[in-house]
């Protein structure tokens, strides 16, 4: 398979184990984000997949070539870090050409490809200046060049859009999917922002504590996440999650809580102990008080992008967060709940996905 | 995908886990070399061993040990050398936190200053008692006619059994008091400015601030220093050597000159390593606190970075 | 510090301080630009008529005497002690160097007990090491030769390197080290190319600091070389007993031999308390 695939890869840091045994494929061409939470490991799955940390255990194959047991230098790959790592005594353009006069390219063919790699990022202006002398987002882009410098099949950026200003973050976001794809190459990005693995994932593999939790399409984890933990971790502000009475109907599942009751067909379980209710805040539709439904009390709102975030107090005490369009209510008002557009259903002792609802609208008499 | 490739590796064998010994293997042997020699002093302290008379070789346990018990020269050496070490190191730990305090904000002229007091520091410890010695020389020396000036006509310096012991502390004052100096003022910098800016607007007296912040946030640095001085003043030999080779008689016969006599004049090696296994033992358990001491402090400054 | 009686005194006490420190370096300098008849003058005096004659008996080699002409080889002593500095320190680079590097950037069993069985050897007794060394070296053949005693002054240079420049492996961050890895170069060209060049000002300053201290050793060539291998620091003591030695001459030996030291450390002046603290304090 061309790309790359990575199987039981396990990293020891002393007692603790880092990485418990990853695997995932990356074809050429995809970029994976892999998400998750600081300390979760992505930083050393990534070191370990270049060889500058050395894995205990596990296989690394790019382009159906082990390479698990070669030193970092005979590994075919390209590498962002985190705070850049640009060699503070070379030019912007050394740094740029370091991958090509690795590869012994001569003279002219180096000043051929930095300079296209940098045209291509827009930092051809500032190739005769030392790192100290860039801003930090011409840093990035630099270091980013350089991994991309020397066409290398995968690529593994290590949360680049970190330690950029807001902006250009927003910037880079809608530049760098096409970018990415243009190099065929496969891509591992690493990041903690839903939002840029939303932008940027063809797939997105959730990892915590050196395991992975998830792996599936961006809008499959946001959507129907496989767990409670991915359900807390992927997402802002995260998904509500309720403590829920199942109710049975003639052909499905019904799970109440805080006035909304999604129907779940595919559930064959009827009796359960305070399943938890999983609905995004945006999917808890909210109506004027005045059509009925269960009445809440917005305890708080805030603003968030051009939505805003409503805390409420559902009739029956369960706190919530929705976010709706449009202008803010007042705290201390009422709204109504009439239902939710979407739900997840968990088991509360394993944190196991249950169940999706179906795509109807319920609203509770 | 890529046109062009990395060069196919030679081997696949990873140099990683041997690399670290490699490097430093070299300077471990180098300094191996020297522990051999270490072990010979150990075995000879142990033996009755006189280069003019090599047929009494012989191994007599711990008799060279036990016979410094009953010997008063022994004894003196000890005494000398612990009043020594204790007159240089309190009273350059004294001037030299004194002039670490003085120094202390980061003036350029401050600046100017503490690197002026360090030339003393840069003196070769022997030159600088050479230097002393053509100073109190009774002839022409100056500070022999400054002291005549005060009515101490007599008064003889190093060549005089009572006040020898004076002036090598002088010169070791000197040389030294600026090292202790140095690290103090680079303590009492990289102190975090607030408590003290805290106690100032409180108008807390400086007495008080002095006693009960300064001091003991800048213990630290003061300890190493000390122990590093310690060490040293212990083992000293440059100045001493350089004054008056032990003497006169042997008022200044420290650790490392009476070594150094029995071993070339008296030709004794087992009496003389002897003597330096007894100093080997101090400094070891000097040495041991210390590098504890020094690798906190080096920590910290890790952790500052 | 505004009060104007605490401005004098701290102004007197530093005033004091200095004239302490500052005033032996100055005396001798001015006495080795007297001569015989001057320094003898009692009480001593301030006007003279500076010569140059100490330096130039010491340089030419020729010291005219009572008695004759006396030969000197101040001349070579200078030229032993920069010979034994530099190659100690060049020495040190090339074996600490990579060792302070091993010690920075890899936690490797047996690691911290050599960097630490290094640094004891600061503290421990030279003489205890260089009396059955004189022995071994007659042994070896080493007695007396340049080469043993550049061995020898490893355990002064080696440490100060080892661990100053430790300090500045430390500080920089390794995964520059490891981006290049990654751009495909090897570990060797890792090392040079970029480690070394980035820790460039520290091991600058280790190097400075470890001939400095080369140059004032007096135990390690006292006890191991005889007077043709004699550094400056043991043939100025020789100087003061040899017959027929003029005062003047002395101090002139001093001030040349003290200049070299004291010039670098006024330009090292910046990375003198790490050093002198072996690393442990960053000035």
């Amino acid at each position: 398979m061309s790309g790359l695939e990575i199987s039981g890869i396990r990293v020891r840091f002393g007692h603790a184990e880092v990485l418990r045994g990853i695997d995932c494929r990356v074809a050429a061409g995809e970029t994976v984000v892999l998400f998750g939470p600081s300390g979760a490991g992505k930083t050393t799955l990534l070191r370990a997949i270049a060889g500058v940390e050395p894995a205990a255990s596990g296989v690394v194959r790019i382009d159906g070539r082990e390479v698990q047991d070669l030193e970092p230098e005979h590994r075919p790959l390209g590498m962002a870090f985190q705070n850049f790592s640009l060699y503070p005594h070379l030019s912007a353009y050394e740094n740029i050409a370091s991958p090509l006069r690795a590869r012994r390219l001569r003279t002219p063919e180096i000043e051929i490809k930095v300079r296209r790699v940098a045209d291509l990022l827009r930092i051809d202006h500032v190739l005769g200046h030392l790192p100290r002398e860039l801003s930090n987002g011409q840093k990035q882009r630099t270091a980013l060049a350089r991994a991309l410098v020397a066409e290398p099949p995968v690529l593994l950026l290590d949360d680049p859009l970190r330690n950029v200003d807001a902006k250009l973050r927003y910037e880079m976001r809608l530049e760098l999917p096409p970018l990415l794809r243009k190099t065929g190459a496969a891509v591992i990005f690493v990041t903690q922002d839903f939002r840029e693995a939303m932008a940027l994932a063809d797939r997105v593999v959730v990892l915590r504590e050196g395991a992975v939790l998830q792996d599936a399409p961006a809008e499959e984890v946001y959507g129907a996440p496989a767990s409670v933990p991915v359900a807390q971790l992927f997402g802002d502000p995260p998904m509500n999650l309720l403590s829920a009475r199942l109710v049975q109907e003639d052909n499905r599942v019904r799970a109440e809580a805080a006035g909304m009751a999604p129907g779940f067909p595919d559930l064959d379980i009827t009796r359960m102990e305070a399943p938890l209710l999983g609905v995004r805040p945006e999917d808890v539709l909210l109506a004027s008080p005045a059509t009925g439904g269960a009445h809440a009390e917005i305890l708080a709102v805030t603003p968030l992008h051009e939505r805003c975030v409503l805390l409420l107090r559902a009739a029956d005490g369960t706190e919530l967060v929705a976010s709706m369009a449009g202008a803010a209510p007042d705290p201390g008002t009422f709204v109504s709940i009439a239902g939710a557009r979407h739900a997840v259903l968990f088991d509360p002792a394993s944190g196991r996905r249950l169940a999706i609802s179906d795509a109807r609208t319920e609203v509770v008499a | 995908m890529s046109d062009f490739a990395l060069p196919v590796p030679a081997k696949r064998w990873r140099v990683g886990r041997l690399l670290p010994y490699l490097l430093s293997l070299p300077s471990l042997l180098v300094c191996v070399g020297i522990v051999i020699p270490f072990v010979a002093s150990a075995i000879y302290s142990l033996q009755r061993y006189n280069l003019a008379f090599p047929t009494g070789r012989a191994f007599i346990g711990f008799g060279n040990y036990i016979s410094f018990l009953s010997d008063p020269s022994f004894w003196n050496t000890v005494e000398v050398s612990i009043i020594y070490t204790a007159a240089t190191v309190g009273i350059e730990l004294l001037l030299g936190l004194a002039i670490a305090m003085l120094l202390r904000e980061r003036t350029f002229i401050n600046n100017v200053i503490s690197v002026v007091l360090m030339l003393p520091l840069m003196t070769a410890p022997a030159l600088a008692s050479l230097m002393w010695k053509l100073m109190t020389n009774p002839g022409f020396g100056v500070l022999s006619w400054a002291v005549s000036l005060i009515g101490l006509s007599n008064f003889k310096w190093a060549s005089d059994p009572h006040t020898a012991m004076l002036t090598v502390v002088l010169v070791d004052i000197w040389v030294y008091t600026p090292f202790i100096m140095i690290l103090l003022l680079a303590g009492l910098r990289s102190l975090p400015p607030a408590p003290f800016e805290a106690a100032q607007l409180d108008g807390v007296p400086g007495r008080f601030v002095f006693f009960r912040v300064t001091l003991p946030m800048l213990s630290p640095f003061i300890v190493t220093a000390c122990l590093f001085r310690l060490l040293d003043s212990i083992q000293q030999f440059d100045i001493i050597y350089a004054m008056t080779q032990g003497g006169p008689g042997d008022s200044l016969m420290v650790f490392q000159v009476g070594a150094y006599l029995e071993f070339f004049q008296y030709t004794n090696v087992g009496r003389s390593a002897a003597l330096l296994m007894v100093l080997w033992v101090i400094t070891y358990f000097l040495s041991d606190r210390f590098v504890r001491q020094w690798h906190k402090l080096r920590e910290r400054r890790q952790g500052h970075a | 510090m505004r009060e104007p009686i605490t401005r004098i005194l701290r102004g007197s006490a530093l005033a004091l301080i200095l004239l302490f420190f500052l005033f032996p370096i100055l005396w001798i300098l001015l006495m080795s630009f007297q001569t015989n008849a001057d320094i003898l003058r009692i009480p001593p005096r301030l006007g003279f008529t500076p010569t140059l004659s100490n330096y130039v008996a010491l340089l030419s080699g020729k010291l005219a005497t009572s008695s004759g002409t006396l030969d000197i080889t101040f001349l070579r002593n200078l030229g032993n002690s920069l010979l034994l500095s530099v190659a100690s320190v060049a020495a040190s680079l090339v074996l600490g160097v990579p060792a302070a590097y091993a010690f920075a950037r890899y936690r490797f069993r047996l690691g911290e007990s050599i960097a630490f069985t290094l640094l004891s050897f600061r503290f421990a007794p030279p003489l205890l090491v260089l009396l059955p060394l004189s022995l071994y070296f007659q042994i070896l053949g080493l007695t007396d030769t340049y080469g043993g005693l550049i061995w020898v002054y490893q355990l002064i240079t080696l440490p100060l390197i080892l661990w100053i420049v430790r300090g500045y492996f430390e500080d920089a961050s390794p995964d520059i080290e490891h981006a290049y890895r990654v751009d495909g170069h090897s570990w060797w060209r890792t090392f040079t190319r970029i480690a070394v060049p980035l820790a460039r000002p520290g091991i600058a300053a280790a190097g400075l600091l470890a001939f400095i201290f080369a140059w004032n050793n007096f135990v390690f060539a006292l006890v191991l070389a005889s007077a043709d291998k004699q550094p400056v620091t043991v043939g100025a003591l020789a100087f003061v007993t040899a017959a027929g030695i003029q005062y003047g001459q002395i101090a002139a030996a001093i001030v040349l031999s003290i200049l070299p030291t004291l010039a670098l450390a006024l330009y090292a002046q910046r990375w003198l308390v790490e050093g002198l603290s072996l690393g442990a304090v960053k000035g």
